[in-house]
């Protein structure tokens, strides 16, 4: 079989200049290496003690500050709660909050507030960034591993570093409104919007049933995940009908919807809810 | 073996000694090789200059075992079932012997496990050791990395307090937006309409047995790969393995510093235009 003479290079590709840098690698830790046992071991299980250490003096402090000296398991204590209340789909004064290492992405919606865009923050970036992450190694090809020579790695480290920290705090420091700031709300909402009395247990149930924790009515409550402003819901004229499907299930109602489910609230609440929500009709003067 | 002379007691019993310990190690080596390959895993060389930031992988391991361990004797006493789950959980923390301390540290441990792997992950971006020929390794470590926050979505749900019901809500609605896959994703998360029994039913099972089937899977081939490709030296180490050698490297130093040549060399320069 005839070849085909490759022309000379004078430099090596980066295939070969890769081979040859990882059996140079090689030689030299058959050469000049050390025994994983006892030298790595050794700081590695430093490291594991201290690891463990570290994971039983939370758990201690997390008990010794909460049940420990209150009896009670939902005592803030220095870690937080033990727990909180049982679960109860029915009163939803509750404000979501997810574990600390999802609060970057939990910021991450505030940030994308308008419906069209919340799926970029739902899904939209992390997607992105897993698959950069995961690309990586095809998108930095360069053999080039010290730090000082790889400045463009460097500075997106630093910037992801940054990032996420900020992200982190944010989410972690989110005003959220609580419910007991939110219903003393209540009576300056009557007065501005000039809600009949029939409306007047809805507003209290919106107060209470976790709805500012997406929503934001007349400037109280934090908005989130794309949910709109309700101060003026009513101008729409959707209808009492629509308002209790549409809280009985938002995405059979509003494909695609986020926002989650109150059935459990039941039919009685449900409707005093959409008769508060169909009387906002704005600021009235 | 031969003695010369009879030999003493002490010399007969340490012998029956070595024969007891060699033959079970004998025996599993003869039909397993494993022995040899421990032996292997415990020998083989690693660069002389690896460094503390080089113990994050194994540290994550640790905190990983801590959370496998803590876990397995929580389920003997956890009961995934609305009814049950939160007294289940009052009972292990409140009133069970030290199950505080097993439910502290599975809680607390899953903080310290993705703390590590970020930490674990930064070290080998530092080092640039997702290159050649560790790719495979890095994509392997972010999977590790999503499974592992994986574990932390799922297993927020357990205890079955306010906490854990909203924001399990909120967070299977939020996997429902993404499109195409998201409504069905969100309709799997929830197993039907409502979060109830199903989804608790559900979040326990990926929690305790798909998920970390995953993850000990993927630390398995992690790990293969670590042993067979051996761990990067730091690259500004001065002997770090593999690199070009001083000598070879035509750059200078420093601007305005060159290596000092050596004299050996700088004579034969010197003799280079005699008649050798
Ligand atoms: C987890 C966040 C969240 C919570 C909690 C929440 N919502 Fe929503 N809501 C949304 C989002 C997102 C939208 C926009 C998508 C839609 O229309 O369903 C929305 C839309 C609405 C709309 C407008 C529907 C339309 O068709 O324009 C109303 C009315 C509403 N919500 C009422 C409520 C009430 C009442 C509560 C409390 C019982 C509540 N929401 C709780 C997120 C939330
Ligand atoms: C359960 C989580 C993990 C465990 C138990 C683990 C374990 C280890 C161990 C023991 C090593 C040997 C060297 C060292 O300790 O630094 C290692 C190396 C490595 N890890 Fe991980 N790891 C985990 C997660 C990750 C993640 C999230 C990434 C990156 C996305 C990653 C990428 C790598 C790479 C590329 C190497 C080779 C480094 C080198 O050769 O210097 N690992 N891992």
């Amino acid at each position: 079989m005839a070849v085909v003479p490759q022309p000379q290079h004078e430099k090596p590709s980066r295939v070969e200049e890769a081979r040859a840098g990882f059996a140079r690698y090689k030689a030299d830790v058959k050469k000049r290496g050390k025994p994983f046992y006892p030298y790595a071991m050794f700081h590695d299980t430093v490291m594991s003690l201290i690891v463990v250490t570290v994971i039983l003096g939370l758990a201690a402090i997390w008990k010794w500050t909460s049940y420990g000296p209150h009896h009670d398991g939902t005592h803030q204590g220095l870690l937080g709660p033990e727990y909180t209340a049982p679960a109860d789909p029915g009163t939803t004064s509750f404000v979501p909050r997810p574990d600390w290492y999802f609060y970057f992405l939990f910021y991450l919606l505030r940030i994308f507030k308008w419906p069209e865009s919340v799926f970029l923050g739902t899904v939209g970036v992390p997607t992105i960034a897993l698959i950069l992450l995961l690309l990586l190694p095809f998108m930095d090809t360069r053999l080039e591993r010290r730090p000082s020579h790889r400045p463009v790695a460097m500075v997106a480290m630093a910037l992801t570093i940054v990032s996420m920290a900020v992200l982190t705090w944010k989410g972690a420091t989110a005003n959220e409104a609580l419910a007991s700031e939110v219903i003393a709300n209540v009576p300056n909402w009557v007065k501005q919007e000039k809600l009949p009395p029939q409306a007047l247990p809805g507003a209290k149930l919106f107060a209470t049933a976790g709805c500012t924790a997406c929503h934001t009515y007349l400037g109280t409550g934090s908005s989130n995940l794309g949910a709109p402003d309700l101060t003026a819901i009513g101008t729409r004229n959707l209808g009492i009908t629509f308002q209790v499907n549409h809280l009985k299930c938002p995405s059979c109602v509003n494909p695609g919807s986020p926002m989650p489910k109150f059935a459990s609230l039941g039919d009685t609440r449900l409707h005093q809810l959409a008769v508060f929500l169909e009387a906002s009709k704005g600021p009235q003067h | 073996m031969p003695y010369s002379r009879k030999p003493t007691r002490a010399e007969i019993r340490r012998e029956r000694l070595q024969e007891a310990i060699n033959f079970p190690l004998d025996w599993l080596e003869e039909r397993s090789g494993l022995v040899g390959g421990i032996r292997y895993f415990l020998f083989r060389k690693v660069p002389a200059d690896t460094n503390w930031m080089q113990t994050l992988g194994s540290a994550a391991l640790t905190a990983f075992l801590v959370q496998a361990i803590t876990g397995v004797i929580l389920a003997m006493y956890y009961k995934p079932d609305p009814k049950d789950a939160y007294s289940s959980i009052q009972n292990i923390t409140d009133h069970l012997t030290m199950g505080w301390m097993v439910r502290g540290m599975h809680k607390w441990g899953a903080s310290v496990f993705i703390i590590l792997m970020f930490l674990h992950m930064g070290r080998v971006f530092l080092f640039g050791a997702y290159k050649y020929p560790r790719e495979l390794n890095w994509i392997i470590g972010v999977l590790i990395l999503v499974m592992g926050m994986m574990e932390g979505f799922t297993g927020y749900l357990l205890p079955w307090d306010q906490t854990a019901y909203w924001a399990s809500v909120v967070g299977i609605n939020l996997n429902g937006t993404a499109p195409f896959l998201g409504p069905w994703l969100a309709q799997f998360l929830r197993s039907g309409q409502e979060i109830g029994a199903d989804t608790l039913s559900r979040f326990y099972s990926l929690h305790m047995l798909l998920i970390p089937g995953g993850i000990i899977s993927l630390i398995g081939l992690h790990l293969y790969l670590v042993i067979r490709l051996g761990v990067t030296s730091p690259p500004w180490s001065r002997e770090a393995a593999g690199m070009v050698p001083a000598d070879e490297e035509p750059v200078p130093l420093r601007p305005g510093l060159t290596r000092p040549v050596p004299r050996t060399i700088a004579a034969a320069q010197g003799d280079a235009g005699g008649s050798e």
